[in-house]
């Protein structure tokens, strides 16, 4: 009885100062969540008013798209759109080998992630550049993220330093980096200290501020009344690889839209409380047109989410804005990892993202959930996450990827449940072998008794005790 | 790839899957605000979003304030009239040109008390002068502080330039484990001069 | 006013004491209890195993059972929930018992609004606010939401003599039980567990009580393959005076 995600999760979880670094900087995180939460005292209301305005938005999507397009067009930006990721990934392609683009620096974007970007980019020659801290970290060291918005939390400061290390970032900006900090070079490498590799990495990423031939950027927001996108950053990356750049390209997944600035000021209040805890990103900047003298392109990608709209059960994960609150309070993520899930995207959200992108690949991920409902309530958009896991759960059977063993066990207890003289009879044998028999409770012996002892059946279950002494008494 | 072919695709592949529509919410619940909205500005800036806050006088030179801030700073760039500027980010056609910026001065038209985020429109050509200076200072008036970003978003402009961005604070980084760093890749530091 | 009592198979079969506890309680409080004897399980460990369709027919006859009676009350806040949002669902019609269907914590706190109650418990206890108590029936409000304050399990506890209740840090994070999960993801249920508790032990409470068995059955399987020094009683228990 496991699953994909449980067999990668026992081997996390065994290394036990890793999963409680893990568990408490996550925790550190909601807990930060939860006190910016409490300062706002119209927060329900803004959940509230989050989830109406994505629910309205996405039943409405078609003509919020075409405006937004139409306003678009009409700032002087191009609009391209995309089925599905080989067509977007194509779209890229052909704007960037249109203007001769060399290289590109590319702030922090889920959808590239969603759609290869980088690699299809790489296969024909365009040095890509992720410009988020952690994004390029992760880059250098040729692994994914294993979080949406903290994607480097998994990697030490003296991994980072080896990696920069190794990549000649420290010999070629440690000096300067140290002297902007008034420090000693040896000290600091020997401290791995994380304000001096992240100088290191500001040198070593403005050098390609200056030299790339595109800025790329995701869209947190697309706002239909004006045709503009809203990106927020902390490290102004997006604003430096758009500033500099002659040419900037938007990715935009279609559910990204909202109807106006009206609605921006509930989401924008959401977004940075919800995710990490502050009151707002340092950025937020609002896209309406290209500089004079250059080209904007924004493409807007489908890839599945009009599919999922159609999805009685599933379709308000379109409402999702990339938060990364549910991953930070999911019990089960903080304690397995963002490693331990096949979806690029973890926790609640990612486990019904994944079973919409490919359920045949990512049912695994279902196991990962107690279904202890934390996620719904810290989403800022009311997107009912454990629920749809339930019900994920509901339809493996149909898939046939259902646990034979659990599926044994569900039709044993069945049959005892619906026979209530089995039951009884069952109830009475239990505690003379007192073996706990999982076609009652859905335990299964072996693997329950991997961190527990087993439990201790009463001599006499309530049914017996009801007979023998309540019954009938006053 | 057919541009036109994929658009009708994805909005007609919508139209069909929606099965029941929802009106737009009222937004008309009370929000957060502040008996002094200036002082509550001052607090959050200061704190949450790590800027300074100099408090300009009627007897204060704006120059002198900039100067006092950063005495050290040798290039300063601005198209900020009145400003004394060693660049003005209008006259410069390379936006690498202006790498190397100690100070950058820009003004801000709305602050918020709630985040301490000020709208900072795009009034020059090259905007990369408010992002790729070691400092900012963004200089906003009192009177345009307000509560919370419903207003916040109710008074914005967008410039004719069709650029803008609400900024608080420096340019900041956790993603080494979790320490918080200023100055990521933008400005390291930013100095807020309430007028 | 008439009760049906719901005593969960867990419940049942490893910890009747609570549904003794509970008879004995309401009718110490003038309630007249009747206990179907038909009554199995509320389907939950098939749901939570992806199986909820096996459960149509114990759902049918938990109605048939209980529709009868003002309330049906249950010391399980998980099975309550079930029972009342997910009845109706799997079979795709409304279940009168469902909507009768009410935790012990709720029946006393929020039904026969007690104020008042004969027992006593001189000892420090840990107050396990499990999940389906805090996020489904309300039991207590969410950590997570900004609401007001308030814990019905703690209110009823406090009218209890001579008792002392606290609550551990991250009050109301689960504790890893779930059910099939607690099988299927052995490692990182186990982990949960433990950390949650160590997080009641360091309370220095005696005891960790809830209104749950299924994690108390969880966290006494996990305190006692390490041998730690807790011990467990249902909120039933206590309010018992057993």
């Amino acid at each position: 009885m496991s699953t994909q995600h449980s067999k990668k999760a026992n081997i996390f979880v065994k290394d036990t100062a890793v999963v409680d670094r893990h568990d408490a900087t996550f925790w550190a995180v909601r807990s930060k969540r939860d006190k910016m939460a409490h300062e706002v005292p119209e927060w329900e209301n803004l959940r509230e008013a989050a989830s109406m305005i994505k629910k309205h938005t996405v039943t409405h999507l078609a003509d919020y798209l075409e405006k937004f397009a139409s306003n678009a067009e009409k700032n002087g930006v191009h609009v391209h759109w995309a089925k599905d990721a080989d067509e977007y990934n194509a779209i890229v392609l052909d704007i960037l080998r249109n203007h001769d683009v060399k290289k590109v620096v590319k702030s922090k974007s889920m959808l590239t992630e969603e759609c290869g970007l980088n690699d299809s980019l790489t296969a024909h020659g365009i040095d890509v550049v992720e410009t988020d801290l952690g994004e390029r970290i992760l880059q250098l060291l040729g692994v994914p993220p294993s979080h949406i918005v903290m994607p480097a939390i998994h990697i030490t400061r003296e991994q980072v330093l080896e990696c920069f290390r190794g990549h000649g970032i420290i010999d070629k900006e440690g000096q300067k980096a140290a002297e902007s900090m008034n420090g000693d070079l040896k000290t600091l490498i020997a401290e791995a200290d994380p304000t001096f590799l992240t100088r290191c990495a500001r040198y070593h990423l403005r050098d390609n501020f200056m030299t790339a031939d595109c800025g790329m950027t995701g869209a947190n927001f697309g706002i239909a009344e004006t045709g503009e996108v809203v990106v927020c950053t902390n490290e102004g990356n997006a604003d430096m690889s758009t500033s500099i750049p002659a040419l900037h390209i938007v990715s935009m997944g279609i559910e990204k839209l909202i109807p106006d600035y009206e609605s921006m000021a509930v989401f924008q209040r959401l977004l940075a409380r919800n995710g990490t805890g502050q009151p707002t990103t340092v950025y937020t900047s609002h896209f309406r047109k290209p500089r004079p003298g250059y080209e904007m392109h924004i493409v807007l990608v489908d890839n599945g989410r009009s599919d999922i709209l159609g999805n009685e059960d599933h379709w308000q994960t379109l409402k999702c804005m990339r938060c990364g609150a549910c991953m930070n309070t999911c019990p089960v993520y903080r304690r397995s990892g963002g490693y331990s899930y096949s979806y690029f995207i973890p926790g609640p959200i990612g486990i019904n993202l994944g079973m919409l992108r490919d359920s045949d690949k990512h049912y695994g991920n279902c196991s990962a959930c107690s279904l202890c409902c934390s996620c719904d309530n810290v989403c800022p958009v009311k997107v009912d996450l454990s629920t749809q896991i339930y019900k994920w759960r509901q339809q493996l059977d149909s898939m046939h990827h259902a646990d034979p063993m659990k599926k044994t066990m569900s039709e044993g207890m069945k049959i005892m449940f619906d026979h209530p003289g089995l039951y009884t009879s069952a109830l009475r044998m239990a505690p003379i072998a007192n073996v706990m028999p999982s076609w009652l409770t859905g335990i299964a012996m072996e693997p329950w008794c991997y961190g527990h002892t087993m439990p201790v059946f009463a001599k006499k279950s309530f049914h017996q005790l009801w007979k023998s002494d309540l019954k009938g008494k006053k | 790839m057919n541009s036109q072919k994929t658009k009708d695709f994805i909005l007609s592949n919508l139209r069909r899957n929606v099965r029941e529509t929802y009106d737009k919410p009222d937004l008309s619940f009370a929000k957060l605000e502040y008996p002094d909205p200036v002082a509550a500005f001052i607090q959050t800036a200061t704190t949450a979003a790590g800027a300074h806050v100099v408090e300009m006088n009627e007897s204060d030179d704006i120059n002198d304030l900039i100067r006092n801030a950063y005495p050290h700073a040798k290039t300063i760039a601005s198209n900020v009239p009145g400003i004394k500027a060693d660049i003005n980010p209008d006259d410069v056609d390379r936006p690498q040109d202006l790498d190397g910026t100690d100070v950058s001065v820009v003004e801000g038209t709305v602050g918020c008390a709630e985040n301490a985020c000020i709208w900072v429109p795009q009034t020059m050509k090259q905007r990369a002068v408010c992002f790729i200076c070691e400092y900012l200072v963004i200089i906003v008036d009192r009177k345009n502080i307000v509560n919370n970003m419903h207003e916040a978003y109710s008074r914005i402009e967008m410039p004719e330039k069709g650029f803008g961005a609400f900024i608080s604070g420096p340019s900041k980084t956790a993603d080494i484990e979790q320490a918080l760093v200023y100055g990521a890749q933008s400005f390291c530091g930013v100095t807020i001069i309430l007028r | 006013m008439k009760v049906g009592l719901f005593i969960p198979c867990y419940v049942d079969a490893l910890y009747p004491e609570v549904g003794v506890s509970t008879y004995k309680l309401l009718r110490s409080l003038g309630i007249e209890v009747f206990y179907p004897e038909k009554q199995t399980c509320c389907g939950q460990p098939m749901g939570n195993a992806g199986f909820q369709g096996k459960s149509e027919k114990l759902v049918e006859r938990f109605d048939e059972l209980f529709r009868g009676y003002d309330y049906v009350v249950a010391p399980s806040a998980s099975c309550t929930s079930y029972v009342r949002f997910f009845h109706p669902e799997i079979v795709g019609h409304e279940c009168e018992a469902a909507g009768k269907t009410v935790d012990l914590v709720e029946f006393l706190h929020d039904i026969l609004k007690v104020k008042s109650l004969p027992a006593k418990f001189p000892h420090k206890v840990s107050l396990h606010n499990s999940c389906h108590g805090v996020r489904e029936l309300g039991l207590s409000s969410p950590t997570e939401r900004n609401i007001p304050k308030f814990n019905k399990i703690k209110d009823l506890l406090q009218l209890v003599e001579g008792i002392t209740v606290v609550e551990p840090e991250r009050p109301d994070e689960c504790c890893g039980f779930g059910g099939m999960f607690s099988v299927e993801e052995t490692g990182v249920s186990t982990k949960m567990g433990q950390d949650k508790v160590r997080r009641h032990i360091a309370t220095g409470a005696e005891f960790i009580t809830g209104p749950d068995s299924s994690c108390l059955m969880h966290m006494q399987g996990i305190a006692s393959k390490q041998n730690l020094p807790i011990k467990f009683i249902h909120v039933a228990q206590i309010l018992a005076g057993e």
